[in-house]
């Protein structure tokens, strides 16, 4: 049967003969043509790339014998110039030193760099770099916390583009805040304070940004605020202490309190008692270790532009 | 005809075919099922509820395990022993060794399962489960690889056909990757923690080895074992060509083992082995498209039956995909184009046609042809088949069509820059882009999942409730 030919009815070809399982048949049919030569076409395209690539583990390719045609040139850190095999550290680093585009973006750091921050703002050019490498350094660092918009959360994280700067507004404060970090702590005094007297330090605190409350409950208030621990660090005039990171409670700004959510006065005497009662602890990491000093630069500059 | 005379019933063991059958429906829903899940977590992040074993990371190991090994294997098992001993017209060797291999595969994806939702994981792609699962995989596999061996050499057939080759060149493939790529150290007898063998660049190579081998031969030879029986009885006709299949069963076989380390480009392995990886993926195209034409052309003579019959649609529509994703797959693997794609949405949509639209629809066909005749019934809606068919289709299209558009879109974005060389935009700006995508991978999921339950229904009213076939095993030969 092996032998003999076998030829289908409906196509006419011949088939190997062999049948399976009832009907299972195979037509002996050669390969198509097409098929082939495309197989061909790949075999040709891999050796061409073999050649163009250091491919094969010959062991000659440090010593220079068949480092593939597709050879590098750069420059060492040394100055010397490198022609090496097809590497992916030489591609990266020719590109970093003859890309048009990476070539003006470290002449703008420069420039960025060596320049003032009022120059900065004043420069269109300038301003137009920062804002757009800032908005990628701030995209991927400070962002998650405090926004893609740098508006903050209430309760969480500071708003950048209020003008209320809690440990300073200007640029060399603000680069330290992004430096070394800030440790926002304010005290419990769930326990140092009866429920009245924290009703009514809320009341004052309310009063203080033009709030309609109990006259009587905030004159009381202003009472325990300088005399049971509240002025040492806001200050008598309640403005805060940017050494502290203590904030103006004169100004319409909440950054603990949901006061501008509140529905009513007792939703908002509520929010700031919340405070009073629990404390704050918050915390903003440093950034020193994992930006340079361009991006730091950058960053400062961005954020002074957006409070502008 | 030699060998045409009808075969009773108990001449083959379909009872071990009929359990791997039900099985690798309760698999593919609830693999399905899970993924669906989690690309809506992609989507709709709420859906996380705070709850860590539901999260994103826990249930994704789950889901790749579930539809490759559950569904998929549990589909490998029940049409290979449906093939081997159909075309060695044989009964299955080793009794009740078959009832062993069921039980603990399906056992070792339990306990792997239950393990990825505590958090227990070896870390390794698609080789998650802990040492003590591996050593339960590794003593079935060569019970299976036992069972498969011995029933060929008992055949009554003088050729091996075609399906058989695969699907043992799947097995052997698969012990050796299995063993390789696990070879681990337990730190201590009874703890469930493990330490891999290797380390650094040769820890990924080998991750990766096995990865895209699993694909290989798992996802690919095997499944084309499964298309070589399916498709020809389907379509009652010959296999288009026996030179083909030879050529390209020993070029695949061959151009698999060495283009793992394409997953690997631009990252920290020697360029040499990168380089090397993506020439074998340009090699191994037209020997991955020699299973398609055979598969296709096997229709020659029959092409009607591609309006008329539902479960033909499924069969060569999952060839289509599977020549798509053959070709995706090699051009990914150039390191230029990876450059783009690598690390994007992408990669998974190229995955999902190759698993959805080759992988999962020739299941689809192959069980909807198989079932029927395990059970002697017939089938109880063709119209269900049809509007499976529909569903799963819809399904891909939009799946990979959505991952497309996230993934070059993301990586166009991460890799644009502005006049002054600056990053157009930051990460967060390219996940806020990806929204609506997402949104749309997590429907095609639906509907995906839609399908395979209008399947089990079909199936279930099928076995419970269908006519009693008329002599299915006395079918006259075409020829």
């Amino acid at each position: 049967m092996a032998h003999k030919k076998v030829i289908d009815p409906i196509t006419g070809a011949e088939t190997t003969g062999h049948v399976w399982d009832d009907n299972l048949q195979e037509f002996n049919n050669p390969l198509p043509r097409w098929w082939l030569w495309a197989f061909y076409g790949t075999v040709v395209f891999a050796i061409a790339y073999w050649v163009m690539y250091p491919s094969w583990p010959t062991g000659l390719v440090e010593r220079g014998f068949f480092p593939g045609t597709k050879t590098i040139t750069y420059k060492a850190d040394s100055g010397e110039e490198i022609t090496t095999h097809w590497n992916m550290r030489a591609l990266l680093a020719k590109e970093m030193q003859t890309d048009k585009l990476e070539l003006k973006r470290k002449e703008m750091v420069q420039t960025v760099a060596a320049s003032s921050f009022d120059e900065i703002a004043k420069d269109p050019e300038k301003s137009q770099f920062v804002l757009a490498y800032g908005k990628g350094i701030f995209g991927d660092y400070c962002a998650a916390c405090h926004q893609a918009g740098a508006q903050g959360v209430i309760g969480h994280y500071p708003n950048l583009i209020d003008d209320a700067w809690l440990w300073g507004g200007d640029a060399s404060d603000i680069e330290t805040t992004i430096r070394k970090g800030r440790k926002g702590n304010m005290p419990a005094h769930g326990s140092s304070l009866s429920a009245a007297e924290i009703d009514q330090v809320a009341s004052y605190v309310l009063s203080l940004s033009g709030e309609k409350v109990n006259a009587g409950a905030a004159k009381a208030g202003k009472q325990v605020f300088n005399t049971k621990g509240c002025s040492g660090c806001h200050t008598p005039a309640a403005t805060g202490m940017k050494a502290l990171g203590s904030a103006n409670l004169t100004d319409k700004i909440w950054t603990q309190a949901n006061v501008p959510a509140a529905k009513d006065t007792a939703a908002k005497l509520a929010a700031v008692k919340t405070v009073i009662h629990d404390g704050i602890q918050r915390e903003m990491p440093a950034w020193e270790s994992r930006l340079s000093d361009d991006e730091i630069k950058v960053l400062v500059a961005y954020i002074k532009l957006l409070a502008q | 005809m030699a060998h045409s005379a009808a075969a009773p019933m108990e001449q083959y063991n379909y009872d071990i075919v009929k359990k791997f059958a039900l099985m690798t429906l309760f698999w593919g829903i609830a693999g399905m099922a899970a993924g669906t899940y989690i690309a809506s977590e992609l989507a709709w992040p709420f859906l996380n509820f705070d709850i860590a074993q539901i999260t994103f990371g826990r249930l994704r190991p789950l889901h790749t395990s579930g539809v490759i090994f559950g569904f998929g294997g549990n589909a490998l098992f029940a049409t290979s022993f449906y093939v081997v001993q159909r075309t060695c017209q044989t009964r299955l060797w080793g009794g009740k060794l078959a009832e062993f291999i069921f039980w603990g595969w399906n056992g070792a994806l339990v306990i792997a399962g239950l393990g990825y939702l505590m958090g227990v994981t070896q870390g390794r792609e698609y080789a998650e489960p802990e040492w003590y699962v591996d050593l339960l995989i590794l003593v079935v596999w060569v019970a299976y690889f036992l069972v498969y061996v011995m029933t060929l050499l008992r055949r009554s057939q003088p050729h091996i056909y075609v399906a058989n080759w695969f699907y043992l060149a799947f097995i052997l493939a698969t012990a050796l990757l299995h063993v390789f790529n696990n070879l681990a150290v337990p730190v201590s007898l009874f703890g469930i923690k493990s330490y891999s063998l290797f380390s650094g660049a040769q820890d990924a190579m080998t991750q990766w080895w096995y990865g895209h081998n699993a694909v290989g031969f798992f996802l690919t030879a095997a499944f084309l074992g499964m298309m070589y029986y399916f498709v020809p009885k389907q379509a009652g006709r010959p296999v288009y060509s026996y030179r083909l299949s030879i050529v390209h069963f020993w070029a695949l076989s061959f151009m698999y083992m060495w283009v793992g380390t394409h997953h690997l480009h631009w990252t920290a392995i020697p360029d040499w082995t990168s380089s090397l990886a993506a020439a074998f993926s340009i090699l191994l195209l037209m020997p991955s498209w020699g299973g398609m034409i055979n598969g296709i052309m096997t229709l020659s003579g029959a092409w009607d039956k591609l309006r008329s019959d539902p479960i033909m649609m499924f069969l060569i529509t999952s060839l289509s995909f599977y020549g798509m994703s053959t070709f995706e797959g090699p051009m990914m693997s150039l390191k230029s184009v990876n450059a783009l794609s690598h690390y994007t949405d992408w990669t998974v949509g190229h995955v999902h046609s190759g698993a959805l639209g080759w992988v999962a629809m020739v299941s689809f066909g192959s069980l909807y042809h198989m079932i029927p005749k395990l059970w002697n019934k017939k089938i109880y809606s063709e119209k269900l088949i049809y509007i499976h068919f529909f569903f799963a289709t819809i399904g891909i299209l939009l799946y990979i069509t959505a991952l497309w558009v996230s993934g070059i879109g993301q990586g166009l974005m991460l890799r644009a820059f502005d006049q002054y060389g600056n990053l157009k935009y930051s990460f967060i700006e390219t996940v806020v882009f990806m929204h609506g995508p997402l949104v749309a991978r997590a429907i095609a999921g639906m509907f995906f999942v839609a399908g395979i339950l209008l399947m089990t229904y079909n199936i279930w009213k099928t076995i419970t409730a269908g006519q009693e076939a008329t002599a299915p095993e006395t079918a006259p030969a075409t020829a």
